[in-house]
């Protein structure tokens, strides 16, 4: 399941971003190679129209350069030697002209060359015109048919000049063509006026077919050929000029950009793809590789292993979880710690009540033993041999009521799990308390050869009642001397904020040991030989303590020798 | 696959009918026309291969190509005036009964006979009126005198330098456009010289030659003409056709464009196929709808636009041509010496010699 995570982010990734960049992208590409082959398109039909207008330009200069000579000459028809200079200069100015000849209105001939037979000389045609081609000698020629007028518009006679349609041939063939590609130039009946490859017509062509019967122009690509067209007889038909021009390229070349570009898109888009999917794996496996330790975290606290592993650490929300299930992991090791406390007190509480009630049923019993044993005791003689037990079971007694009165003191306190564990209400003044503990523990620590020092900064009442505050101070003073300290020290002062007093009792006895810290204010914990103590003294302390609403906690005496009790009262 | 298949699916082949071959057609349309025609006839699914005729050249070219006889069309449109020479010729057919049967208008059927008989189909009828913004008011009559005093009032007239347009100046002055002596007469001198007169007066001066139709149209959309004496064919080019309204001109000519099979067509029942789709109701609304042209049909016409039939009434008035092969020719010499005359460079008297001892040449031709 945890690998499927990977895969599955993957998977997510593919869809939301792989596959609409896939589908996009190719979209792209063929609308790309689209445009391009519209472009291709476009510019054959740009260059057909630059070379069918210079064409034309040229046709027409020559139609107009013979109009105003044939304009020219009607005003003085009869003049042979101005009609000779007209023609020569005609010839001259006109380079494309092969034959000229000026006829009468009849169509006989008045000056210049033959005129071939079928030459319409103007009728019918608003005063001239441009013919079809034909092919005169080998060569396409057209002739250009202009009806000379005089001032008052009458006819005078016609001017026909026979044009060598050679230069459609040399301006096609200096024309800069594309690969495999090659200009056609055919008269409106679709005879091959020139071709810029010299080759000829291959049966019926369809582009010249739809050439001639467009009225403009068009592209078509059939049988593998991209073929551009243009009639021109669609702007020009009222000056005659009826051609079309045909730009033909092998798809395969004509395309050839446009395949190289859609091949090299979808190559790098591809590449571009892959790139993204193996970063999208590489991200992904990264993502998912916190989930799935957080994961396996998860699975450890579960199982109760809260403090297994390194904490997991991740970027962002996964980061914030991770430290979420830290806290939730330390969270619940606490409450498991704190419910196994409530067990264990629990229990401590049960042995407390059942001991306070044992205790209080032999206390009775015991007082009267210890008094019966003390009057038989004063009843015998000195050096009765009875003296000598009775009072050994006159100390004994005492012991027990002395353990007794331990367990009696420690069940009047209050248990932490019960409601009534709130602070008490008296309060005491720290200063008077430590000198009446130290008046009190002096005969003890002078038998044990130990010194007391006090240093007592804190004036503030505390809220503690005064013989609790004492019964826990000489605890810990008679706690140090019997571990065989030879130095203690109580110090009173101000806790941090103010609002508390710090009671500090150090020792340089040997100490608690770390290990025994957690216990050593269990009821009936000890660490005196066996008969020395009764394990209730700390838990008094801290039963004591917890009920003025502070704390006591222990640990190591400075430069880390002997014990160092810290009590917490909270100020009165 | 199995070889009685091969052979079932190689019978289903062959019983397959060819494809019937495109109907050849020759036509005079315009560029814009002839995008709708082939938009049309692909609607119809009519194959029809078709090969444009510059309308200059065009009597021409189909004289030549009727008269080699190799590549001929199985139909072709032609303007009316160059039938009764394709007539003389015997290089037409005349149409089927079914055809002529059909509902023209009298205009329309007359344009399509030469001396009372069929022998095309008409397409068109055209010829010239005055065109005017509809907020414009009409001439107080159709004469010429009435026009002129309209336009004086707005300061602008359109006429073209052509003799087409000059047919009514000369028809008013009782000459009509046919070879002889009356174009040298005293009435024609007066018309040319009444319409010279127009000329940097109530009309502007005219455009350079070969110019003419767009030069009008800017300046009937610019709004510098109030009066346009103008024909069909301009109209659908107009910006706001629905402003646009027209009169009749006394005297004017009216023609128009008939479809025509030639007796070397190779499919001529093709061609009358053609033909009838052309002017089938549809069709010539379609084309009426786009430019305004008139209907032949009663049917097509009774369901147009109502400037289509104001031009029909307007064209009513109007007077054919004389229905003459030589007709065409007289223009190729009255134009010019209309245009000498209208530029100053020949006095009306000059000019109307010249044009006498053309059409005279043209009498005495073989």
């Amino acid at each position: 399941m945890r690998s499927s995570l990977r895969w599955r982010v993957l998977l997510v990734l593919s869809l939301a971003a792989l596959v609409p960049t896939t589908i996009v992208g190719v979209l792209a590409i063929l609308r790309a190679r689209h445009d391009v082959e519209d472009e291709v398109q476009r510019g054959a039909l740009a260059h057909i129209r630059a070379l069918g207008a210079a064409l034309d330009d040229t046709l027409q200069d020559a139609r107009r350069t013979v109009e105003l000579a044939g304009a020219s000459w009607a005003d003085a028809p009869g003049d042979v030697r101005e009609t000779q200079l007209l023609l020569r200069r005609l010839r001259r100015d006109v380079p494309i002209i092969k034959s000229l000849s000026i006829v009468d209105p009849d169509g006989k001939l008045l000056y210049g060359d033959t005129v071939p037979k079928g030459i319409d000389i103007g009728s019918h045609s608003f005063g001239g015109y441009i013919g079809d081609a034909v092919f005169e000698g080998g060569r396409p020629t057209v002739h250009v048919v202009v009806q000379a007028r005089g001032r008052t518009g009458e006819l005078m006679g016609v001017v026909i000049a026979a044009l060598d349609l050679g230069f459609v041939r040399d301006v096609i063939a200096a024309a800069r063509l594309g690969p495999g590609a090659r200009v056609l130039v055919v008269d409106g009946t679709g005879v091959l006026v020139a071709s810029s490859d010299g080759s000829a017509l291959a049966g019926s062509d369809p582009a010249v077919d739809r050439a001639l019967e467009s009225t403009v122009e068009g592209t078509l690509s059939e049988h593998g050929i991209v073929s551009a067209y243009r009639n021109l007889s669609s702007y020009q038909s009222l000056r005659g000029v009826r051609w079309a021009i045909v730009h033909e390229q092998p798809e395969d070349q004509a395309y050839a950009l446009a395949r190289r570009t859609t091949r090299d898109t979808a190559i790098i888009g591809a590449a571009a793809l892959a790139l993204a999917l193996a970063m999208g794996a590489f991200f992904a496996t990264r993502l998912t590789r916190p989930l799935a330790d957080l994961a396996r975290r998860a699975d450890a606290i579960a199982a109760g292993h809260t403090t297994d592993g390194p904490p997991v650490r991740g970027p962002g929300e996964i980061g914030t979880l991770a430290l979420s299930v830290d806290e939730m992991a330390k969270r619940i090791a606490e409450r498991a710690e704190l419910q196994a406390a409530l067990a264990r007190g629990d229990r401590l509480a049960s042995v407390g009540v059942m001991s306070a009630q044992v205790a209080h049923e032999i206390n009775n019993p015991l007082t009267t033993v210890l008094g019966y044993a003390k009057l038989l005791q004063e009843d015998k003689p000195e050096g009765h041999p009875d003296r000598t037990a009775l009072a050994l079971i006159a100390d004994e007694a005492e012991r027990m009521k002395k353990i007794i009165g331990g367990l009696l003191e420690y069940a009047r306190a209050p248990r932490q799990s019960e409601p009534a564990m709130q602070a008490t209400t008296g309060s005491s003044e720290p200063a008077a308390v430590v000198r009446h503990v130290a008046a009190l523990v002096a005969p003890q620590l002078r038998k044990a050869k130990a010194e007391l020092d006090t240093d007592v900064t804190a004036t503030a009442p505390i809220a503690i009642e005064a013989h609790a505050l004492q019964q826990v101070l000489v605890n810990l003073v008679q706690n140090a001397a019997q571990a065989g300290a030879s130095k203690i020290a109580i110090a009173v002062a101000p806790a941090t904020g103010n609002v508390a007093t710090r009671i500090v009792v150090r020792d340089d006895g040997p100490g608690v040991p770390a290990a025994d810290r957690a216990r050593v204010f269990d009821p009936f914990f000890t660490t005196k030989a066996p008969g020395a103590g009764t394990g209730l003294g700390l838990a008094v302390c801290k039963h004591l303590v917890a009920t003025a609403g502070g704390s006591i906690e222990v640990g190591d005496g400075p430069d880390g020798r002997g014990a160092e009790f810290r009590v917490t009262i909270p100020n009165a | 696959m199995h070889r009685p298949a091969l052979v079932a699916a190689l019978a289903a082949c062959a019983s397959q009918p060819a494809a019937p071959p495109p109907i050849r057609f020759l036509h005079t349309f315009d560029s814009k026309e002839t995008e709708l025609f082939n938009a049309t006839m692909a609607e119809r699914r009519l194959a029809v291969e078709s090969s444009l005729v510059p309308f200059a050249r065009g009597q021409q070219v189909i004289a030549e190509i009727l008269n080699d006889g190799k590549h001929c069309p199985d139909a072709i449109r032609i303007d009316a005036t160059w039938l009764p020479e394709l007539v003389a010729a015997h290089l037409l057919a005349p149409p089927p009964p079914a055809l002529v049967a059909l509902d023209w208008t009298p205009e329309a059927a007359a344009l399509a006979q030469v001396d009372g008989r069929w022998w095309s189909v008409p397409e068109t009828v055209d010829g010239l009126f005055v065109a005017r913004d509809a907020a414009q008011a009409a001439p107080a009559s159709p004469s010429i005198d009435d026009l002129v005093a309209a336009a004086k009032a707005r300061s602008s007239l359109a006429v073209r330098v052509d003799g087409y347009w000059l047919v009514p100046w000369l028809r008013a002055e009782g000459v009509e456009l046919q070879p002889g002596d009356a174009i040298a007469s005293q009435g024609a001198v007066h018309a040319l010289s009444k319409f010279a007169a127009l000329f940097g007066g109530v009309v502007p001066a005219p455009p350079a030659a070969g110019s003419e139709a767009p030069e009008e149209l800017r300046r009937w959309n610019d709004g510098e003409v109030a009066y346009w004496v103008t024909g069909p064919w301009q109209l659908g080019a107009l910006r706001d056709r629905e402003r646009v309204a027209v009169s009749a001109l006394a005297h004017a000519p009216r023609g128009g464009q008939l479809l025509v099979v030639p007796t070397c067509a190779p499919r001529p029942e093709a061609g009358w196929r053609l033909a009838g789709e052309l002017t089938s109701v549809t069709v010539e609304l379609v084309f009426a709808d786009a430019f305004s042209t008139v209907p032949t049909r009663r049917a097509a016409f009774d369901s147009a636009a109502p400037l289509v039939r104001a031009e029909y009434d307007a064209l009513g008035s109007a007077e054919p041509l004389p229905r003459s092969p030589v007709t065409p020719l007289l223009f190729d010499d009255l134009n010019p010496a209309l245009a000498a005359v209208v530029a100053g460079d020949a006095t009306a008297e000059e000019a109307a010699a010249g044009i006498a001892r053309g059409w005279h040449r043209l009498r005495t031709r073989p």
